[in-house]
């Protein structure tokens, strides 16, 4: 794997301007950190349903309003040519873009629909879209992620 | 307040007694679905390949077909496979298929899993034949069967303990990854839990023993339940990869009692550090 990657980065090299290559390799840590970040607003919001804290000021429209900008076309942080270096991203994310695309979008549609969800005011309404959101996480993660740890 | 706690309980037992000895929750609770699917494929159909260390196979179908699936198997028949690995013109399953778990489980709860089955909808999808090394036998099975018989018994607890192996070794399988493996693809009993880098897919599988750097052990119990019921980790993460099937088709499923149960028992099985 490693080897090919060396390989396609030297034809990658030799045919597009340089700038390009580090494009799509600095995706690899901008699209982590966007990750942490919608883990942060996801796990937040889980422990204000479940009921673990109850900080003043409306959190929970705070981190579902993140979530759902954060989650705006999640597609485009998969440029091609972003499969190299430290990433945990699977190469069937390329091979099978269609389905991963859908995949992003559906998590897109999720967020809104949690901040719409919230904005109503609906508890059991907010408790499912949450459920949904997580779902969408899941549902990626599984086909597209590399195991970690 | 005490009103509303008392009432969520037995709003809780009354689920936990409404389904959890239905043929479907047992279906759920043994995790069937996933490995009988391939994906996009027709529900229990067969045909997902499982690469291992003792070549290549293919789960078959378990639909009630009579020619392709196990339309004209009995209940007697479908209980010998199950929980011994035994098929039903005496030849021994390879242990792909978890019956060295399975067979822990209640001949009661196997043969609700039976008449579940068997209302399925069939389907004709033939067999795929495993891909096996030379050495490899199905007759060498039987005496590797045998082997298998010293199971240690269970050890003695409460209802909630006993409930929540009864959910981890014998319906949820969970050893069958997250136990590593002997030479023999025998589960390596001390290491019950403690995980392996050489798990299915090639996954790494974590350490699920209540160690505190290695294992689970730094986990709340209900961050636990909620991860088993949902697929989040206590940071927000998602679980993906094999455990994300396991979660959607098997442990979202289950009851918060049953979850709150498995959580009980892992948090009570010895502690081990990585190698």
């Amino acid at each position: 794997m490693k080897k090919l990657s060396v390989l396609a980065l030297t034809v990658l090299l030799g045919t597009t301007p340089i700038a390009f290559a580090d494009d799509a390799e600095n995706y690899i840590k901008y699209r982590q950190a966007m990750m942490k970040a919608i883990g942060g607003h996801m796990g937040a919001t889980s422990q204000l349903l479940r009921g673990k804290v109850s900080p003043k000021g409306d959190h929970l429209a705070m981190h579902t309003s993140a979530l759902a900008a954060l989650n705006a076309n999640l597609a485009q942080l998969f440029p091609e040519g972003s499969d190299f270096g430290e990433t945990g991203a699977k190469a069937e994310i390329w091979e099978q873009w269609d389905k991963f695309e859908k995949a992003a979008s559906d998590a897109e549609a999720a967020t809104a629909k949690l901040a719409e969800a919230v904005a109503g005011g609906d508890r059991a309404k907010i408790t499912a879209a949450h459920k949904a959101v997580g779902k969408t996480c899941k549902g990626c993660h599984e086909d597209f992620r590399e195991k970690d740890d | 307040m005490k009103h509303r706690c008392a009432i969520v309980v037995l709003l809780l037992s009354a689920c936990a007694t409404a389904g959890t000895d239905d043929g479907e929750y047992i279906f759920h609770a043994a995790g069937c679905l996933a490995c009988h699917t391939v994906e996009d494929g027709e529900p229990l159909a067969g045909g997902r390949r499982f690469e291992t260390p003792f070549g290549i196979f293919y789960a078959p179908n378990i639909t009630p077909h009579a020619q392709h699936g196990i339309g004209r198997w009995t209940r007697e028949q479908f209980i010998a496979a199950l929980k011994h690995g035994v098929a039903p013109d005496g030849r021994a399953y390879f242990p792909v298929f978890p019956y060295p778990s399975y067979r822990l489980m209640h001949d009661d709860d196997a043969g609700k899993l039976y008449d579940y089955l068997m209302n399925r909808p069939a389907v004709a999808e033939p067999n795929r034949p495993h891909e096996l090394p030379w050495w490899l036998s199905d007759w060498m099975i039987k005496p590797w069967q045998w082997w298998l018989q010293d199971e240690p018994p269970a050890p003695p607890g409460d209802a909630t303990l006993t409930r929540g192996r009864y959910l981890v070794d014998a319906l949820g399988h969970c050893g069958e990854c997250h136990t590593p493996r002997d030479w023999a693809g025998v589960k390596d009993r001390t290491r019950y839990l403690g995980g392996t880098n050489e798990g299915p897919e090639g996954e790494n599988i974590p350490n699920i023993t209540p160690h505190r750097d290695d294992g689970i052990g730094k986990w709340r119990a209900d961050d636990l339940a909620y991860y088993l019921e949902t697929g989040e980790l206590p940071d927000g993460d998602y679980a993906g990869s094999l455990m994300a099937e396991v979660i959607d088709n098997s442990t979202s499923h289950l009851t918060q009692q049953d979850r709150e149960a498995m959580v009980v028992y892992l948090r009570s099985i010895e502690a081990l550090p990585d190698p």
